[in-house]
């Protein structure tokens, strides 16, 4: 298959059958490819095993043993990505096409954006109705590759008289991407060790959990095509390395800008192909082929990754990028130093010289890698703000990995992958290095936080196969092929022992599938926008709360009424409310944030003055107490206070909402700050006069999450109204009320004193506040 | 009534298309309403007036028609107007309609054709039928969510007619029985929700006497402020429709906050608003959807019925007053119930507007027919007068040069609307294989672009490697193929020889040896150029075929030894015992060389 490198494509492996060559499971070709570039699938001899054994022409394709491998290969690697396409659907089958969660909502409407106004639109679009009232310059903010790639999709289909909707592009846009991702895993795998592997490789990416969960239908997230553009630029990172050709370094550097426009974590591969490069001259391993390589990737994929404009001068200012020029600044030394042992007579010198600049250069990379991996695993994440730790520690999924969950989303997988790490060890070439780096790198970052487990998957599915497949080599070989080359390791092995190992492998296989399915079907399948609670008889209910709100919104306010929600729905808010929010789920500003956090903890009055001072028309809340649902916001209150007072220690302060027994409660016992602060109210607004069906012996007020009965039932406001609950009372919406002419006086006056001294005395207040929002605004334009 | 009589439209709001004069008529003439009987039906939020009338011809001459009439300030409501005389076999007859003017007076007037003269001093029973829209205003326009809907009719006590009418009375239904107040000319009678007024005797043409009434009413205030309707006929078998809905609630406007407690606990709460309504499909509707933008709307129940579906459309929340909605709806008909066809010639009967809700009101309607690709001559008899737009082109699966689009739009529409169009146009049977012989092309094309791509080499620099390796290969493949023929010819061989055993024929064994010695240099002298070649790339397989031309001219001497030992046997020379002997050594030998010459080319 190496006869013609410029052709790496899929489709001749597959259909070229009868010329194509195989290293399959049963070959055990990996032992002759140890030697580093060799030829992995060792089959040099095209053409000739057919027509030698069974003496056919060129034309009888299917009766060569090569070309039912190519078919068998080719329907392998299809049915995997039918089966990761189909098991990515069970939301879509459950509840119907819909894009679920709250980031893909952003993708979804920049898409629509995309879709509508054209490419130049949107990379100059000024979204005013996010972070009112800064607004948000989407197109120099955003990864734009899944957008681009979602509307380039539509965009052709339509050409084609394809009408498909947009939404529906973006809702199996991650599905099919699973199965690109499955092929360039294949790909990868069959590089590395052989062909067999990479099939094994293919089919359990295309199942793992820990890639689903990011994948599925409607979950329209970058990641969803990000981990595609990683292995296939890892893929032409290897081949690059095994051909030294300029030619797969370019498509190596293609792949890795598509991969800069699509995700964040393109760090990764900018730090970890570095890291590859500088293991391989530590272990002597330097060659042209090395050089040409990653001198052509450093280049061509600076200059690239420089063209998005969210990235900009990034990667030649920002620590994360330095150790890729480390490296390429030490490959370079070293290369001349190569060149001049070529020259020099002077042995000794030359040595001491190298090993000086080696070790210099050896020692600041070091210091720059440290810099890099302490600070990469945020970096990964945070856009383009300074990083405030209560943001970032409040979202679930930053949160450290649990053993429980690495055993949850790679099953067996993550027992077999040290195997297969391993077996490429003990048989180290270039390629092997790269993986065996990527496997450690993957598993300290997935450590770091779950998020991250994404990127893990991915190695482990790769090294998992490698294991699987080097053990079947072992027990399924062919008795009767083996019987002529005798080897005598195997005379041990009767055939029981082996047809057990074989049938404990296949079970193991066989509960890995059944535990993905599973995974998939339970934990990650479910759109969150709707929720559905299941009766006691099997049928279902549907809870569509948000939508309803969202879509009162959308109908029943003013086109350009503004929304207070805490940054959690903001992108829902914008996406399916299409109305003007003031925080969102791009949680670049932090004290815009604290200001909302602010407004949610404060009483009454002095919510108003934000409010006011933010031209809230709508604030927004979601409210579980009716229903059970624990994710609602007074669970999130605490982080709203946290953050809050970060910004404003003065005004809030975290002690105030706990009990004096450091307690957080929202029954009778609960801090008088808490029960009187405005998501408290909000959030109990008439609640206190509500029986919750649960039985009798409840009392009203009862709140079903939390389990308590409210301990402030009055609740009366004076600047807010209601404006709509949903049907469950899991979204609540209130309207802040426009000032009257003349607030109320508190006191009688005295009829001595004139009016004019009131009002002027009101007026400064007055300016008062708009000042303050007039310098509040100035701080962030200039900050 | 889903089912609406046929009755004859006439386009309104705007002045007449045929203004003929008619003021001649009226003076002279000499028409006379007898006796009127109008009812006015205020109890949903349409206003339906009928109008019983017994007409009867004073003047001298017979007549052919007579004239209806609408007040000025209803006239921009009117949806609907349509009349149909109360004959004694026939119960509906129902009449064309004119719009017409008379000069002097305001108002709409519509000339009615009667079916016949009506002769002098003759009667004739006509029942007049109105519906207006947005004539009940809500008074007061806002009110909260526990208070109930008021709503301020103002029309005229009189039949509104450009004749004397000698008797006349009028019923007033109402919504409730609670009326805040009602004008009180010729002390009415009110009984519960009926409000009876008159009998007023003589009144004269063109009378005009504000009737006020304000009561309360809860029905749903309900307007679809715009619908557009898209039927895509395809001659697969299927006919799509889909309706993209603007509904509002028209009624007075929440004031206040809304409140889910109170909407929850107390059933009056709320009273006007709308929770849900329901639709009515057509019998045969298949894979009905209800969403909007943001997704299925997940609250909906379908319920199939014999002979509809029906759909309780329930919007995402209730729809209080001035608040609105918008939603599609879509369905699939199987197309043999409704596209009828005759050779090249197709028929599509539909209805142009579909229910929504009962009593709907549709402010503005947009109708868009999408027709097969393809489809000429086309012609459309609608059942009232519509604007055509401009035909336009939908592209959509398999589609080279598009649908025509039929257009069309219309304003204030009410049930009896709900009526059948009829697209008329052609088809060339032919261009139904357009779209599979269009799959069919793309497939070879692509596969025959796989084909091209794999077969042929395009890469623009050489690799002499692979080349040698190639052209080895096919070299290769050759040798072997010689080689196969080269043994057969020696299978042949024995053929010859056993066949000489029998006959004896000498002549023939000579031949045959002949030609297997000319066959078989041939086939020699090309394995050792196919090997001189395989040398010249430098393959070490050049070595291997060489063994292999050794041992054929071993196995070639042993058929040959076999030949002439079959010649002696024949001659007589040995004994057939030594033969067979010999035969069995020869062939075991030439066994093993060719079994030798087998593990040789395998190794190729």
């Amino acid at each position: 298959m190496k006869s013609s490198p410029n052709k790496g494509v899929l489709l001749q492996y597959w259909l070229s059958g009868a010329l194509g060559g195989w290293g399959g499971t049963s070959d055990g070709k990996h032992k002759a490819s140890t030697n580093a570039g060799g030829s992995v699938h060792g089959n040099s001899r095209p053409g000739a095993a057919g027509g030698g054994g069974g003496k056919v022409g060129l034309s009888g394709g299917l009766t060569q043993p090569a070309g039912w491998q190519s078919l068998l290969s080719f329907s392998i690697l299809f049915l995997a990505c039918l089966a990761g396409f189909s098991s990515r659907l069970f939301a879509v089958i459950r509840f119907e096409s819909i894009i679920h969660e709250f980031d893909p909502w952003f993708n979804y409407r920049s898409t629509h954006h995309l879709t509508t106004n054209g490419f130049y639109e949107f990379l100059n679009w000024f979204d005013e109705r996010a972070w009112y009232p800064l607004g948000r310059i989407v197109g120099g903010t955003v990864y734009p590759g899944l957008m681009v790639t979602a509307g380039l999709i539509h965009y052709v289909l339509n050409l084609l008289h394809i009408t498909v909707h947009i939404r529906d592009v973006c809702v199996f846009l991650a599905p099919v991407f699973s199965g690109l991702t499955a092929i360039s895993t294949f790909l990868l795998t069959r590089e590395l060790w052989n062909q067999g592997a990479g099939l094994l490789a293919a089919c359990f990416i295309a199942i793992v959990p820990g890639y689903i969960s990011r994948s599925v239908a409607g979950s329209f997230d970058n990641e969803g095509i990000a981990i595609f553009a990683l292995q296939f630029t890892y893929y032409l990172w290897v081949k690059s390395v095994k051909t030294g050709s300029v030619f797969w370094t370019i498509g190596c550097c293609l792949s890795y800008f598509y991969m800069v426009s699509a995700w964040g974590g393109y760090v990764f591969i900018i730090n970890l192909i570095p890291l590859h490069v500088f293991v391989l001259l530590l272990m002597q391993r330097y060659s042209r082929r090395v050089y040409i390589a990653y001198s052509t990737f450093y280049i061509v994929g600076l200059v690239l990754s420089m063209q998005i404009p969210f990235v900009g001068f990034q990667p030649i200012r920002t620590s994360e990028h330095m150790a890729a020029a480390g490296v390429f600044a030490l490959l370079q030394a070293y290369a001349f130093l190569q060149y001049l042992k070529d020259r020099l007579t002077r042995q000794e010198f030359q040595t001491l010289f190298f090993l000086g600049v080696s070790l210099a250069a050896g020692m600041v990379f070091l210091t720059v890698i440290y810099l890099t991996y302490t600070g990469l695993y945020v970096r990964l994440l945070t856009c383009y703000a300074k990083i405030h730790i209560p943001i970032i520690a409040s979202v679930s999924e930053h949160q450290p990995t649990t053993w429980v969950s690495f055993f949850f989303d790679l099953h067996i997988l993550v027992c077999t992958f040290p195997a297969g790490l391993w077996f490429c060890i003990k048989n180290i070439n270039d390629e092997r290095v790269f993986v065996a780096l990527y496997a450690i790198s993957a598993v300290y970052f997935a450590g770091v936080m779950v998020r991250l487990m994404l990127t893990l998957t991915p190695v482990v599915c790769m090294l998992s196969a490698v294991a699987f497949s080097s053990v079947f080599e072992h027990y399924m070989g062919d008795d009767t092929k083996r019987e002529k080359p005798p080897e005598k390791a195997e005379e041990g092995l009767g055939p029981n022992i082996k047809s057990i190992v074989t049938m404990l492998m296949l079970m193991l296989l066989m509960m890995f599938a059944v535990h993905c399915t599973w995974v998939t079907s339970n934990a990650y399948s479910s759109p969150s926008v709707v929720l559905a609670s299941y009766n006691h008889d099997g049928t279902r209910n549907i809870l569509d709360d948000f939508r309803e709100a969202y879509y009162w919104l959308r109908q029943n306010t003013d086109e350009h009424a503004r929304v207070m929600s805490w940054w959690d729905y903001g992108y829902q808010i914008a996406g399916m409310a299409n109305r003007t929010t003031l925080v969102d789920n791009n949680t670049w500003n932090n004290s815009h944030i604290a200001l909302v956090g602010k407004a949610m903890s404060s009483n009454e009055s002095a919510a108003y003055q934000i409010m006011r001072s933010l031209d809230v028309d709508y604030v927004l809340i979601i409210f579980g107490g009716v229903i059970g649902y624990s994710g609602d916001d007074i669970n999130k209150f605490l982080w709203m206070v946290r953050i809050a007072e970060g910004e404003h220690p003065k005004d809030i302060r975290e002690s105030d909402y706990f009990t004096p027994q450091g307690e957080f409660r929202v029954d009778k016992a609960g801090s008088p700050t808490l029960l009187n602060c405005l998501m408290y109210k909000m959030s109990y607004y008439r609640f206190g006069e509500m029986q919750v069906r649960r039985g009798a012996l409840t009392p009203p007020g009862f709140d079903r999450t939390r389990n308590a009965e409210i301990g402030n039932k009055d609740i009366k406001f004076k600047h807010l109204e209601e404006a709509f609950t949903s049907e469950h009372w899991l979204v609540r919406i209130y309207k802040v009320k426009k000032l009257d002419n003349r607030e109320p006086l508190d006191h009688k006056l005295r009829s001595v004193v004139p009016k004019q001294k009131y009002t002027s005395k009101k007026v400064p207040l007055m300016l008062g506040g708009e000042f303050a929002l007039q310098v509040w605004r100035d701080s962030f334009r200039f900050s | 009534g889903l089912n609406p009589r046929v009755c004859l439209f006439l386009r309104l709001c705007h002045i007449s298309q045929s203004p003929a004069f008619d003021a001649q008529l009226v003076s002279a003439n000499g028409l006379v309403n007898e006796e009127v009987k109008r009812t006015v039906d205020l109890s949903t939020h349409l206003a339906k007036i009928t109008a019983e009338i017994v007409l009867s011809n004073q003047g001298h001459s017979a007549v052919q028609s007579f004239i209806l009439a609408v007040e000025e300030d209803l006239t921009p409501h009117l949806a609907y107007i349509g009349a149909s005389v109360k004959g004694d076999e026939e119960e509906d007859g129902t009449l064309e309609l004119q719009q017409t003017t008379i000069p002097g007076q305001s108002g709409h007037f519509y000339k009615v054709q009667l079916p016949s003269s009506l002769a002098a001093g003759a009667q004739l029973k006509a029942k007049v039928e109105m519906t207006f829209s947005h004539v009940l205003r809500p008074f007061p326009t806002h009110v909260t969510q526990a208070e109930r809907q008021l709503v301020v009719f103002q029309g005229n006590h009189y039949l509104y007619s450009p004749y004397p009418t000698r008797s006349q009375t009028t019923r007033v239904r109402l919504a409730s029985k609670t009326v805040e107040s009602y004008t009180k000319l010729g002390n009415p009678s009110k009984n519960d929700e009926i409000i009876e007024y008159g009998p007023f005797r003589d009144v004269a043409p063109f009378s005009e006497d504000t009737m006020k009434i304000h009561y309360e009413n809860n029905t749903p205030f309900l307007t679809i402020s715009s619908i557009t309707r898209t039927i895509e006929v395809s001659h697969w078998g299927n006919i799509a429709v889909e309706e993209t809905i603007d509904l509002r609630h028209t009624g007075a406007v929440l004031k206040g906050p809304f409140s889910r407690y109170d909407y929850q606990r107390q059933s009056d709460s709320g009273i006007s608003s709308v929770k849900s309504f329901k639709t009515i499909l057509p019998a045969s509707a298949q894979d009905v959807y209800y969403r909007d933008e943001i997704g299925n709307i997940s609250t909906s129940h379908l319920q199939v019925l014999d002979d509809s579906v029906e759909v309780e459309v329930r919007p995402r929340f209730p729809l209080f007053g001035g608040w609105k909605t918008h939603y599609i709806i879509g369905y699939n008909l199987p197309s043999y119930e409704y596209l009828y066809t005759l050779g090249d010639q197709y028929a599509l009967k539909m209805r142009l507007v579909d229910h929504v809700y009962d009593d709907q009101v549709i402010d503005f309607l947009t109708v868009k027919i999408i027709l097969p690709e393809g489809a000429r001559n086309i012609h459309v008899d609608t059942p009232y007068k519509i604007d055509r737009m401009p035909n336009q082109l939908h592209y959509t699966y398999l589609d080279t040069f598009g649908r025509p689009v039929l257009v069309a739009t219309k304003n204030n529409l009410v049930e009896h609307h709900i009526q059948d169009v009829v697209v008329h146009y052609n088809f060339n049977k032919i261009l139904m294989l357009q779209e599979p012989l269009l799959v069919v092309g793309a497939f070879y094309i692509l596969f025959f672009t796989v084909i091209i791509y794999v077969r042929l080499d395009f890469a623009i620099t050489k690799d002499p490697a692979a080349e040698v390796r190639m052209k080895v290969a096919s070299i290769t493949e050759q040798v072997l193929t010689l080689v196969n023929k080269r043994l057969g010819l020696y299978r042949h061989m024995d053929e010859v020889v056993n066949r000489y055993k029998q006959s004896r024929d000498t002549g023939a064994l000579n031949s045959g040896r002949k030609t297997l010695e000319a066959d078989h240099r041939a086939l020699t002298n090309e394995i050792s150029s196919l090997q001189a070649r395989l040398k010249a790339e430098g393959s070490d397989l050049a070595d291997k075929v060489s063994d292999v031309q050794k041992l054929d001219g071993q196995v070639k001497e042993l058929v040959c030894r076999s030949c002439q030992e079959a010649e002696r046997l024949v001659a007589g020379k040995v004994k057939k015992e030594a033969y067979i002997e010999s035969e069995k050594t020869l062939t075991g030998k030439r066994q093993e060389l060719v079994s030798r010459i087998d593990s040789l080319l395998d190794a190729l």
